[in-house]
């Protein structure tokens, strides 16, 4: 199997970029949600508490799905590059995920829901603020999402099976295990893009059918409250879901830079052993490092607390090290040209080990115990969606632009643009962990001091940003006119 | 005393790999040389450096194993066992606790899942365990600081999440 036979089809662009926009299009709009909760919780604004936590179900949600829905539709366009695929189904999927955020939008706007993304049975149906009916269509725009999710799995899935040989072949089972033989007959890996995309669907369909079983019964008991679920199990399921879909956001958008940074260094990006064993153990362990979010509940089976910490270190660690080192390598010495693209793809890998680094110590229990539901939790899947997974994104439709308009932009762009993003990033999102590490808990309509102090300064931090990410905007659309210009030319 | 202590290794690792990464970037970025001279030194590097970071993860999930909280509470027999309640929006606990005396919380909840978030006199996180309905979690502590220590919900719970707080005096 070759890996030079890529085809570059309109099917695949438009599916990319229709989700790539509506994706950005809604992280927009949850930015600036989050701007005006954190607003709140600096004194500046006011929000009662009933909205504040409708506005931060909506913001949850909305964030993930944004980040999922452009990372889905950027490895939807890789993998149609090796393997035709049905665009119709990409559609199907798509159409699900937007009826889901309908459905949640309603809940939330008119119906006033307040039980985050997240809620824990018995939550969202004791101590309600709102009416039943927002509960019933919380939980149908999130099953809708779920569907929507589990069809591009299962289409992806299917893809890879067929494209690449199965199960061996697209984990490249043989390629590690008899890599003399492999090579010698002149056969190739899959691209490390390729895995990105095996180990979402893999592992994407596992967490969907998790956050299925979990929702539909909770469905079934807004419907008949007197079936009981066991809270325990119910936390369990919405987590394994929450966690594996969240993370796998990471998983999707890296392959931006699998493919994006190549084309900026004019190098390849090659699978190799350690990058394959690395993504197995993202396979093995990203469905089970949920157990994370379950450490202080004493009452869970104890062996799974242990497992618990060792999968949150082995999901994330090997895989993080290998692209980031091979995406270093890259850029070492090769006397890439720096473009709003490249800067974004290589601080996107900053990012995921700044995150990750903060992900991995609150996955240790000793130090659990004090970070647990402050604000460090927030701050480390921040840093990693913001500078991180979104950063990914835009990188690779910035080299796509770049590469259309067949020009750069200007340093001082690249300035404003970097300043906007990384600076009023940090700013952002130092406070939280300061905060955090001070005991500030998190989804506290109001905080204790001193923690109005440092949302006070992260809203002037997220504004940055903003500011930052609609001067991206503007730079990507004039990119996208300068190529008609020239072509008109 | 801990979580200072991690937020310093953070800041201080994270620096190290920012400024590590971008030094590494744009080391003499207009002098290229082909990929196959950096892979060459680049994989044989990565190898180290892969094993020794999976090393340094085995190690130190191996050296937090004994700091595990969940066999506290069954340690010590003797140890005086104190009922906690939570409910929307408030703490059902003893008002006064012993000082230098192993304790244990049976912490529960009447409605939804809660967080029982212990903040000693300093304001900094003492301990924390979930209470969950049908479950009773047993933290197991013993305080040998006297003062007032608060008791913060750390589990969303509903509209009065952020004011459901308790408290109680060590002495």
């Amino acid at each position: 199997m070759s890996q030079t036979n890529i085809a570059d089809t309109s099917a695949g662009k438009r599916v990319m970029w229709t989700y790539m926009l509506t994706g950005l299009g809604i992280f927009f709009l949850m930015v600036l949600v989050g701007i005006a909760m954190r607003a709140a919780q600096a004194g500046w604004i006011g929000i009662d508490p009933g909205t504040f936590y409708s506005l931060l179900s909506l913001h949850g949600i909305g964030m993930i799905t944004a980040m999922a829905i452009a990372g889905l539709g950027i490895l939807w366009y890789f993998v149609s590059r090796y393997t035709p695929l049905n665009q119709g189904v990409a559609f199907l999927a798509y159409g699900f995920f937007l009826a889901g955020v309908a459905s949640v939008i309603i809940s939330v706007i008119p119906g006033h829901y307040g039980a985050l993304w997240t809620a824990l049975y018995p939550l969202p149906f004791t101590g309600t603020y709102w009416p039943n009916w927002a509960t019933g269509a919380w939980l149908i725009g999130n099953s809708l999402v779920m569907i929507g999710f589990m069809i591009w799995c299962a289409q992806i899935l299917g893809a890879l099976l067929a494209r690449f040989g199965g199960v061996r072949g697209i984990l490249a089972i043989d390629y590690v295990f008899k890599n003399r033989e492999f090579t010698q007959s002149g056969k190739e890996p899959p691209p490390p893009e390729m895995f990105a995309a095996a180990i979402t669907a893999i592992d994407g369909f596992i967490g969907g059918t998790a956050g299925l079983l979990v929702v539909v019964a909770l469905i079934v008991h807004w419907i008949d409250p007197s079936v009981a679920i066991d809270p325990l199990w119910a936390k369990n399921l919405i987590y394994q879901f929450g966690h594996t879909f969240a993370n796998l956001t990471m998983y999707m958008a890296v392959a931006g830079v699998y493919v994006g940074l190549p084309m900026c260094t004019k190098r390849a990006y090659h699978t190799s052993i350690p990058l394959a064993i690395a993504w197995w153990g993202t396979l093995t362990f990203v469905i089970i490092a949920y157990f994370h979010h379950l450490y202080m509940d004493f009452a869970q089976l104890q062996f799974v607390q242990y497992v618990g910490e060792i999968s949150s270190y082995l999901a994330a660690i090997p895989v993080v090290v290998v692209t980031v080192f091979g995406g270093v390598m890259l850029v070492h010495r090769s006397g890439m040209k720096w473009s709003v693209g490249s800067m974004f793809l290589f601080a996107g890998m900053i990012g995921w080990v700044v995150g990750g680094l903060g992900a991995v110590l609150d996955a240790t229990i000793p130090i659990n115990i004090e970070l647990h539901n402050t604000l460090w939790v927030p701050a480390h899947f921040h840093t990693y969606l913001l500078e991180g997974v979104l950063l990914f994104i835009m990188g690779w439709a910035f080299v796509n632009l770049e590469q259309r308009a067949g020009s750069a932009s200007s340093l001082l762009t690249r300035w404003l643009i970097g300043t906007g993003m990384f600076g009023g990033g940090a700013l952002f999102l130092l406070p939280f962990y300061i905060a955090g590490a001070d005991g500030v808990p998190r989804r506290y309509a109001t905080e204790p001091t001193p923690g109005p102090y440092y949302a006070g300064v992260a809203t002037v931090g997220a504004a940055i940003l903003l500011l930052g990410f609609l001067l991206a905007i503007i730079e990507a659309v004039r990119l996208a006119r300068s190529k008609n210009t020239s072509v008109a030319a | 005393m801990q979580s200072t202590l991690v937020l310093e290794i953070f800041i201080g690792v994270a620096g190290l790999a920012i400024v590590l990464m971008l030094w590494l970037a744009n080391y003499r970025s207009s002098d290229p040389i082909p990929q196959a001279d950096v892979s060459a030194t680049g994989y044989a590097i990565r190898r180290y450096w892969l094993w020794t970071t999976l090393i340094v993860a085995v190690a130190v999930f191996a050296f937090t194993v004994p700091q595990f909280p969940y066999q506290k509470a069954k340690a010590d027999a003797n140890a005086r066992h104190y009922p906690v309640v939570a409910q929307q929006y408030s703490f059902s606990m003893p008002s006064t606790l012993p000082l230098n005396t192993p304790i244990v919380f049976d912490v529960t909840s009447k409605d939804v899942n809660h967080g029982f978030g212990i903040y000693g006199p300093n304001d900094k996180i003492f301990s924390q365990v979930q209470a969950m309905p049908d479950y009773v979690n047993h933290l197991a502590v013993t305080f040998t600081v006297p003062g007032h220590y608060t008791v913060r919900c750390l589990e969303y719970c509903g509209i009065a999440h952020a004011a459901m707080q308790g408290g109680f005096d060590v002495k």
